[in-house]
């Protein structure tokens, strides 16, 4: 799971937009796998006392949530998808914002 | 003005109460009559432009544009509690007088030559004040019409607005008091900008007719054997504004993450008391150009705010109603956000493909079917509006 695990909304997206298939593919088995005990761990402390390998896992966690809308759902049209999505701006996330 | 006879909910097969004739397409692409719009309804009318989420603590300020009337509006809240709105320029010579987007601050100073205005747009001090010819109580910023309804700021540019906000949203006011987005605190935002006329992008956002054909995999909860087109349960009428009750496919399967994201955010709802499902497949068009959806697992709002005849901006938002607090919810928050903007990105492109039509001259009228009847719907007021301020010897460019 080597270079997914970013901070910011925008990052996320953006890393999703830049994948190839394989990428993609072999990041939504091996972070579908682990993600329901991820969250169970990490729900274990409030999101502002995570320490760092933590953050990095739930920055890992929410990569997924991109990817799995193009393994999901887009499937053969991720490529041109991409192309679309890249006018829709994220400018505030929930994730990017003090909690 | 619109008066609120009461919602009239009813399926499309009635929808011929609004006619049933082709609409003229000059108004979805003529800069002439986008002119008109401008002094018939955007001049004049409650435009939604931000949130008190965004207006916490005293002190604070927004600065929003406003591209078709021409104005941006400084928004701000006071220590004494209260919100005012004004114009963002400087009465000396008219600069503009704040540049940042939002902050929070206890005076503004133009940059020009340094006259400062108060929370309450009082000039406070003016450098050399002495050599004016004007007294000071004179130069207050000029202010514009401010109201919130649901924690939603509206301004109304009209020096004295015919109606109040909650007058103009008449008994939607209520409905939307009881959404997320009355208790949000914070919010996830994308924008996008669009070669095309604010109608026609607002147009695509309230009919399904094209969702089988534009959404095919993101839109397949949408639709089904029994509702082919995911055509909605219902429409209703309210004065200016729409709404519609979406229909969804009880038999779909949702793809496995979709299944366990919504999972969440669906419990989150419940435990917050936004529960009630039909609630969560109202969809709210308040004129001119604001949607929002009452889904708390996607509660998310969309202004198509007109540029020019051609071209438009749009802001969607999904409303939250506190902090992440915890990894969950900050993924499932994620996740919603992720999902309503790859649905937007597939309609962007087509709705410049009309536009591009459209613009060509090559069609005098455009069609509407029953089920586009919130389109035909929004055109009636439009016009309405516009051939209402003719009548009243207005033009464009020009206060009626």
């Amino acid at each position: 799971m080597e270079g997914w695990a970013l901070s910011g909304a925008v990052s996320r997206a953006t890393r999703r937009d830049l994948s190839s298939d394989a990428e993609r593919a072999d990041f939504y088995d091996a972070a579908m796998r682990v993600l329901p005990a991820a969250l169970d761990h990490l729900d274990r402390k409030p999101l502002r006392e995570l320490d760092a390998s933590e953050t990095r896992l739930m920055n890992l966690m929410l990569s997924l949530c991109h990817v799995a809308l193009a393994v999901e759902m887009q499937r053969d049209d991720e490529a041109q998808h991409a192309q679309r999505r890249q006018y829709l701006r994220i400018t505030r996330a929930s994730s990017d914002c003090p909690c | 003005m619109h008066s609120h006879s009461g919602t009239k909910a009813f399926v499309a097969d009635d929808a011929a109460l609004f006619g049933t004739d082709p609409v003229p397409a000059a108004p979805y692409h003529q800069p002439e009559y986008f002119a008109l719009e401008r002094e018939a309804i955007f001049r004049r009318t409650w435009l939604q432009i931000g949130h008190i989420a965004e207006l916490a603590e005293p002190g604070s300020f927004i600065v929003r544009p406003i591209e078709v009337a021409n104005a941006s509006i400084l928004i701000v809240h006071g220590p004494d509690g209260k919100i005012r709105a004004f114009h963002n320029v400087c009465t000396h010579r008219g600069t503009e007088l704040v540049a940042e987007q939002g902050g929070k601050r206890s005076s503004f100073s133009c940059p020009y030559h340094m006259w400062t205005f108060g929370y309450d747009g009082r000039l406070r001090s003016a450098p050399d004040f002495e050599r004016f010819y004007i007294d000071k109580s004179r130069c207050d910023l000029v202010q514009v019409a401010v109201e919130a309804c649901a924690g939603l700021i509206f301004v109304n540019l009209d020096h004295s607005p015919a109606q109040s906000l909650r007058e103009f949203l008449g008994p939607i006011a209520r409905q939307l008091e009881s959404l997320p987005v009355a208790c949000a605190t914070t919010f996830s935002e994308y924008v996008y900008e669009i070669d095309a006329n604010w109608k026609l992008t607002y147009d695509n956002f309230q009919e399904n007719y094209h969702l089988r054909f534009i959404h095919p995999r993101s839109g397949e909860a949408a639709t089904g054997p029994e509702n082919p087109f995911g055509y909605p349960v219902k429409f209703g009428f309210v004065g200016p504004h729409r709404t519609q009750t979406i229909w969804s496919n009880p038999a779909a399967a949702p793809k496995p993450l979709q299944g366990f994201a919504f999972g969440k955010l669906a419990r989150f709802a419940m435990a917050e008391g936004f529960g009630n499902p039909a609630q969560n497949k109202e969809y709210f068009a308040i004129f001119p150009n604001f949607f929002l959806l009452g889904s708390a697992t996607q509660p998310f709002s969309h202004v198509v705010m007109p540029i020019s005849a051609s071209r438009s901006r749009g802001v969607v938002r999904l409303y939250w109603g506190s902090a992440d607090d915890t990894a969950t919810r900050r993924f499932a928050r994620e996740y919603a956000m992720a999902t309503v903007r790859d649905i937007h990105a597939e309609d962007r492109a087509v709705i410049e493909a009309g536009q591009r039509g459209l613009s060509s001259g090559a069609l005098r009228h455009i069609h509407f079917q029953s089920q586009e009847v919130l389109c035909r719907h929004l055109y009636h007021t439009v016009n309405e509006m516009v051939q209402s301020y003719i009548a009243g010897g207005g033009a464009p460019g020009q206060a009626a």
